[in-house]
């Protein structure tokens, strides 16, 4: 068996070398060379991520295809939102990436938060963002749409991030996973449950949770998008009296 | 490998994954919205982090977090879309690189690379037809009263 540290260093290469190419660097075509090769690194990331002796039943099976799908989708959108030149055709894989993360949020059990990132960021800052990017009218096809800052050393320093991030995460819990002990055990979380984090009634539990123990936070987090708003509204009406 | 722990460690790589590609992303590009776009999708990057540690642990902290970081994430779109609606009415781009005073002093001189021009989109020669098919039969009494006197 190849050591997994290997493999992350692979893919961080490639990924490296193919987040570079797919950046915008100012009209030099690195689509043929640069998709092929982050496909490589997302593939040797993915074959991180599947246990194959886990995979006693269909339902695992099934289970596993819907999370590399959902993480598939999500990552992919990642990738095209930070590399097309048009901001429009950003804005909207971004859209899509955020689809895939309320999914991955779904698959976790968390409800309300999967709905509340559809209903919230993907429904209203997301549509925000089009509002301002339709009054700036770009076409993708000006200077600083096709060229990025120091487009190598910033793909090697977040991919180089993401390895070292994930090389730690896994070295960390294959220990932890020689001597077991998760506090949710698996057994625990197949049923149904009536408390705690994946309980039937998790809404429920979630909101007791959120008004009870964090209501001041709550509150302030009102009073801070009351702040937020009202700021808003100022910073812009400041420019008007100049233009008259 | 336990079944839970296996799943907090997929979600923590595509969380870190998530991460790190936002991060290319607001490091390189130069359009002020996809910069922004870029730092929303470093928070998503952290919030599934959160999720994944929350469901392993058993405890709502990280789901309450989630909720915050959605509330302080839509107060700073509100206001950084307000601030660059003002920057692009100054300068007319949604470029990052004009507000080049604001660097601090011992920078080198910024250049603009050279990018060759794209071939501008050419109208299309749209096909044209004969007219076909029969005219209508208007009676003169039904078309003299839309004429002003």
């Amino acid at each position: 068996m190849i050591d997994s540290q290997w493999i992350f260093t692979l893919a961080v290469l490639s990924g490296a070398v193919g987040m570079w190419l797919l950046l915008p660097r100012g009209g030099r075509g690195g689509w043929p060379l640069g998709v092929p090769l982050m496909a490589i690194a997302l593939g040797l990331g993915a074959s991180q991520l599947l246990r194959l002796e886990g995979m006693e039943s269909p339902q695992r099976w099934v289970a596993e295809g819907v999370f590399f799908m959902l993480a598939g989708v999500t990552v992919v959108s990642a990738v095209a939102t930070v590399t097309l030149r048009n901001p429009i055709y950003c804005a909207i894989w971004f859209g899509l990436s955020l689809l895939g993360t309320a999914g991955l949020f779904l698959f976790a059990g968390a409800q309300f938060l999967a709905v509340a990132t559809v209903v919230v960021y993907a429904g209203a800052i997301l549509v925000t963002f089009l509002f301002v990017l339709m009054l700036a009218h770009p076409r993708g096809r000006a200077v600083y749409d096709r060229s990025s800052w120091e487009a190598l050393v910033s793909a090697a320093t977040g991919v180089v991030m993401i390895g070292i991030l994930s090389m730690t995460v896994a070295d960390v819990l294959t220990l932890h996973g020689e001597q077991g002990g998760a506090l949710v055990t698996a057994a625990e979380a197949a049923g149904p449950r009536s408390d705690g984090v994946l309980a039937d009634a998790h809404v429920a539990h979630f909101g007791a949770e959120l008004f009870g123990r964090h209501l001041i936070a709550v509150e302030v987090a009102g009073t801070l998008l009351l702040v937020a708003l009202v700021g808003a509204a100022v910073i812009v009406a400041q420019t008007k009296p100049e233009q008259q | 490998m336990n079944p839970e722990i296996a799943l907090l460690h997929n979600y923590l790589i595509v969380g870190a994954v998530l991460f790190g590609l936002g991060a290319v992303g607001f490091l390189s590009r130069r359009n002020m919205i996809v910069m922004f776009l870029c730092a929303e999708m470093m928070l998503q990057g952290v919030s599934l982090s959160l999720v994944a540690f929350s469901r392993f642990h058993n405890d709502f902290g990280g789901q309450m977090l989630v909720v915050f970081i959605i509330a302080v994430a839509a107060c700073e779109a509100a206001i950084a879309l307000a601030l660059v609606l003002m920057l692009v009415r100054r300068v007319g781009k949604l470029d990052v690189a004009v507000w080049q005073s604001l660097r601090e002093d011992n920078q080198p001189e910024f250049e603009e690379e050279k990018v060759p021009e794209e071939p501008s989109e050419k109208p299309e020669a749209w096909p044209s037809l004969a007219r076909a098919g029969l005219t209508a039969e208007v009676s003169p009494e039904k078309t003299d009263y839309r004429r002003k006197p």
